[in-house]
């Protein structure tokens, strides 16, 4: 079953983009690529050779390598339908979220190591947005931690199926905030706007451009899997472990569906914010999550209100 | 199911830190009243029919859908679209509410007293503190009304907590006292706005003898 998992979640993290993509040409009338356009594009760049800048460094070269296996290693730690991830211990949503940001750290001074000032500024920005929304994935798991008393993601979610109102409300407020941290962490929509590629704007993307060939193949093969390890972690709220395997199989992959389809159709509704009202709009899900840890502690009686 | 809609109540203060449009706040104080009505709803002991009635009258018709009307009626009038004139940042004042919200929680936990519901401290205070911030970081007479209002959300919770002492007699005053006040900011605000086209406090200033 954990090995099921992790197929899973790759084959999920293959159809997500196509997903997207469908609904927002759907939703704009018109009939769109096919599901596995972006695979296709992923295989062209495959067999693309990659070129470098004479400016870079190592660094630029093995920066795409460190964050797809970041992202590899973090599938091996999310637990699936019931069932312990490949790695599992206390304390590992701690690794997870710090795995996330190796992955993300490299990137960062990949773009620096180019030199360019323009990637300077898409790096400033990518530094900046996950500071603000490592307090709100924080706050969040530490709520949880409080329910459950053990601080490793499979005791996490066993310990959030007690049924009373409030566990419902912590589900559904979780789950909002999931939901947007992981728009922020792919860079979409309501905080940036994928589609757009004007100097000005595309400040989102900046810090690939330099990248080309295989090693854009890679990076655009982790984002898909960021988008499918933040589906599974909302996922895990929702999927009651009771079930036989491959009723959870099939709900799994219903609730990455509806995922994929609610990124596509607020990216056909939502107008993208200002940039300068970014930071105000993430530290939003800080608060939201700060609300989730004062339910927590109601739930398990450490206030004592009457 | 009372701390569901606490919960949810304290959601909307964070809301109106955040947002910025006038058409938000008038919606967030409708939610505010529902929220309200299902906060005394679920902790009444007995239904009586007259105490709930009142209770309908003053939560639901009053505060969810007279008040935000009237409200939208003056914004209409107004032509009030976005509110720009905050002082500070809105993203320190998302930290302050949200300082608020667990001030008020923490301190409710302190609070021990075998007459005070302190599980509607943790919110009525938050409430009340954040509708003062909320007028001071305005210069919009409108948005000094909505302040004036979540103001009196927080006082409605704080009339909760001490239960039974409070007679209907006063809540009906305190109503009526809400109502004649939104009524009348409301017509200060199109008599400022005729005046001087524009809803802004500063304003105010040039006025003369």
């Amino acid at each position: 079953m954990v090995w099921i998992g992790v197929i899973s979640m790759l084959v999920a993290a293959l159809i997500f983009p196509g997903i997207i993509g469908k609904v927002k040409a759907k939703v704009g009338g018109r009939k769109g690529p096919g599901l596995l356009q972006p695979v296709f594009d992923v295989i062209r760049l495959f067999n693309k050779g990659t070129v470098y800048s004479s400016t870079t460094g190592i660094i630029f070269r093995i920066a795409p390598l460190v964050y797809f296996a970041s992202l590899l290693v973090v599938l091996a730690l999310i637990p699936f339908g019931g069932q312990k991830g490949i790695l599992s211990f206390e304390g590992d949503f701690v690794f997870f979220a710090y795995l996330l940001a190796v992955g993300k750290f490299m990137m960062i001074i990949a773009a620096m190591d180019t030199g360019s000032g323009f990637e300077g500024m898409g790096a400033n920005r990518e530094a900046l947005y996950s500071m603000l929304v490592e307090p709100a994935f924080f706050i969040l798991m530490g709520s949880l931690a409080l329910f459950a008393g053990s601080t490793s993601f499979y005791d996490l979610y066993n310990s959030l199926h007690i049924k009373t109102h409030l566990s419902y409300l912590t589900a559904i407020t979780a789950i909002y905030v999931l939901v947007y941290v992981a728009l922020v962490e792919n860079s979409r929509l309501p905080v940036d706007d994928p589609k757009t590629h004007l100097e000005l704007t595309m400040v989102h993307e900046v810090m690939i451009l330099d990248h080309s060939g295989f090693d854009l193949a890679l990076i655009t093969m982790a984002n898909w899997l960021k988008f499918s390890v933040f589906g599974t972690l909302i996922a895990n709220f929702l999927l009651p472990y009771s079930l036989p395997h491959y009723a959870q199989i099939g709900l799994f992959f219903l609730i990455q569906f509806t995922f994929a389809c609610t990124v596509g159709g607020l990216e056909s509704f939502r107008a993208r914010n200002k940039m300068a009202k970014n930071p105000q709009f993430i530290i939003m899900l800080s608060a939201i999550a700060i609300l989730v840890f004062l339910t927590a502690l109601i739930i398990s009686e450490k206030f004592s209100l009457n | 199911m009372t701390y569901f809609f606490i919960i949810v109540y304290s959601i909307t203060l964070v809301y109106f830190a955040l947002t910025e449009r006038v058409k938000k706040f008038i919606a967030l104080l409708a939610i505010q009243g529902v929220l309200l009505f299902g906060i005394v709803f679920f902790n009444l002991n007995q239904i009586a029919l007259a105490e709930f009635l009142f209770i309908l009258v003053e939560t639901i018709v009053v505060k969810s859908v007279v008040i935000p009307v009237f409200l939208n009626k003056v914004r209409r009038d107004n032509k009030l679209k976005r509110v720009h004139e905050t002082e500070i940042p809105v993203f320190y004042s998302i930290m302050a509410v949200t300082g608020m919200l667990m001030v008020s929680f923490f301190m409710s936990n302190y609070l021990h007293h075998q007459h005070i519901h302190t599980k509607f401290f943790t919110v009525a205070i938050a409430s009340v503190v954040f509708g003062i911030y909320f007028i001071i970081i305005h210069k919009n007479v409108f948005s000094h009304l909505v302040g004036y209002l979540i103001i009196e959300n927080g006082i409605f919770l704080l009339s909760l907590a001490v239960g039974s002492d409070i007679p209907m007699l006063v809540n009906l005053a305190v109503l009526l006292d809400v109502l004649m006040g939104v009524l009348v900011i409301g017509i200060f605000v199109n008599r400022v706005s005729d005046k001087f086209q524009s809803t802004n406090i500063d304003e105010l200033a040039k006025l003369k003898d």
